[in-house]
């Protein structure tokens, strides 16, 4: 009996979280995919069901809502394969040139790269308008006194891929680097001090020992990356509007004009559905491919 | 050896310098008048003028200090109830006799892989329904489903040594009691980053205030900036900044207090 009670008061400290848990996350969830199964427009009060025919929509060639996932998912797409090598790669060059310096002045860079990560979306995106403004932004008047023409940073491409990436990397590298900060420091020296009785070259020991003592916080950042990357809106939202043409309207653009500017609840449920299943999918294959080449690189040792 | 320690020193004082200038710049711009800002050229103003800031903070169409406002309030708000549930279910689940913990604790950590793109729709139309859209309501219940806190604060709880409770049983503290006596201050590291985390998430998010605010009393500063952007503020680069300045200190204050926590925290986290 007494176990029972006291049970019951240990659930209660459970509950709060599992009040919330249900409300916003479960019926959410379940309630998004029924939403998908039905002709959802937001200003009618009737929503027919219409079993798979929002999904059959988007893969149907020719129609709007395939072209709007199509082209949204393609944007997407190249946001990601430009971003996140550089996001990985940039943020371990960081975290190894940081822990090279000298300890005392340490706190100062990492802060140094790290600060712009606290910083909003919409900040950052307006102040990168006006760096890369064509007239009077930074960017092209240091280009102007090199004695070269201003660049058309956000209007044309490629140029419009370029300046939300640089965007993007100096906004949200800090944080890898500081992931990758903690993972070098916990390498063992002992490994360092046998490779440099050994004679190794820096760069032997940056591909012997270094990498493969960090490899599962690799996985873990190029997994984040990834999701981060898709999930990309505010910069081409507020910094190309999309443009030129409809060259950077990501995915998630595509899915809020379905829902809020044409209203279509239901055909927008679906196609997050799908790009959320895609997300999904990337993300375990990434998890699954790098941890096959790990257990491959151990069968042969 | 030394040669190559004062190169990186160098060339990590070329990127610092890279990675502050556009914050400087935002600053600098902010103090110069609008015909200055635009006609370029130099880099601090030549007639430094606080115009920018004493217009926005007057205009009426530009509620700052109540976007500011909504902006802090429903961080902490969210970060309120975000400390408390997390850390009240993680203890438990760690530490109590709660029934069905083997299920609820995996179930709970395996809502972290679904891409929150599922439920962001269906969330809004929920709240349509109840009638709560542009209220404090949806800025601040949604965030508190989150299950990284209850991760992070179980995997500190697991390891959290028996005898500390033991002695405040002996005592004889209840649940409660030894939670919020022993357990609680124990965590305060983990506490401190989870709130800060959560904060900062809060206070930058964009899209889900975006959609779920529209007017303008509502707005948080985030959202409120990109209405100003994209409608009368798009032509006064010196008020923009005025705008982001003022968005931009709360935030820096709270993540250059929070900074050692939020670090150390991350390492804590058992990201590995």
């Amino acid at each position: 009996m007494k176990s029972k009670a006291s049970g019951f008061t240990s659930f209660l400290f459970v509950l709060p979280y599992l009040i919330m848990f249900t409300l916003f996350l479960v019926i959410p969830l379940v309630y998004g995919i029924y939403i998908s199964f039905h002709d959802w427009n937001l200003i009618s009060p009737i929503h027919p069901f219409i079993g798979l025919e929002n999904y059959s929509a988007i893969f149907t060639s020719g129609s709007p809502e395939n072209r709007v996932f199509l082209n949204g998912l393609k944007n997407t797409a190249q946001f990601v394969i430009y971003s996140v090598p550089l996001l990985v790669i940039i943020g371990l060059g960081l975290a190894m040139l940081v822990n090279s310096l000298p300890e005392k002045i340490r706190g100062f860079f990492r802060t140094a790269y790290f600060l712009p990560f606290a910083i909003s979306v919409s900040v950052i995106a307006v102040l990168w308008l006006w760096m890369l403004d064509s007239n009077s932004g930074l960017v092209n008047q240091f280009i102007n006194s090199l004695g070269m023409d201003s660049i058309p940073w956000l209007t044309r491409l490629p140029f419009a891929w370029i300046s939300l990436v640089i965007a993007t990397v100096w906004w949200t590298i800090g944080f890898n680097m500081i992931i990758f900060i903690n993972a070098l420091n916990e390498v063992s020296e002992e490994l360092y001090e046998a490779a440099d009785i050994d004679g190794a070259s820096s760069w032997h020991k940056f591909l012997h020992i270094t990498l493969p003592s960090i490899r599962p916080i690799m996985i873990f950042v190029v997994i984040t990356s990834t999701i981060a990357s898709f999930n990309v809106y505010g910069q081409p939202y507020l910094m190309t509007r999309g443009g030129p043409g409809e060259s950077t309207e990501v995915l998630l653009m595509g899915i809020v004009q379905q829902a809020f500017q044409l209203r279509q609840m239901g055909s927008a449920a679906a196609m997050a559905m799908l790009m959320a299943l895609i997300m999904i999918v990337i993300s375990v294959g990434q998890f699954l491919v790098t941890r096959s080449g790990e257990r491959k690189e151990k069968n042969h040792a | 050896m030394r040669k190559t320690k004062i190169l990186n020193i160098v060339f990590a004082s070329i990127l610092a310098i890279l990675f502050l200038i556009p914050l400087v710049w935002m600053v600098s711009t902010s103090f110069k008048s609008d015909f200055e800002a635009i006609g370029g050229g130099t880099f601090f103003p030549q007639e430094f003028t606080i115009e920018n800031y004493t217009s926005t903070l007057t205009s009426s169409s530009v509620p700052i200090l109540r976007w500011l406002f909504n902006s802090l309030f429903v961080g902490f708000a969210g970060v309120t109830i975000v400390v408390v549930i997390d850390s009240m279910a993680a203890y438990a689940l760690a530490r109590l006799d709660v029934p069905f913990k083997k299920v609820l604790f995996p179930l709970f950590v395996s809502t972290l892989m679904i891409p929150w793109v599922i439920t962001f729709l269906p969330l809004y139309q929920q709240f349509s329904n109840l009638g709560l859209l542009n209220t404090y309501a949806p800025l601040i219940l949604p965030y508190s489903a989150n299950a990284f806190g209850v991760f992070l604060l179980y995997q500190f709880f697991r390891s959290f040594p028996k005898e500390l409770e033991e002695a405040a049983r002996m005592d004889g503290a209840n649940k409660w009691q030894i939670f919020m006596k022993v357990v609680i201050p124990s965590a305060r590291p983990l506490i401190a980053t989870l709130a800060i985390f959560t904060f900062m998430a809060i206070y930058n998010d964009f899209l889900w205030p975006l959609v779920t605010t529209n007017t303008p009393e509502m707005r948080t500063v985030t959202t409120g900036i990109a209405i100003m952007q994209q409608g009368s503020f798009v032509s006064s680069y010196g008020k923009l900044m005025a705008l982001t300045t003022l968005a931009t200190i709360p935030i820096l204050i709270v993540f250059l207090i929070g900074q050692k926590w939020f670090i150390r925290g991350i390492t804590q986290s058992g990201i590995k």
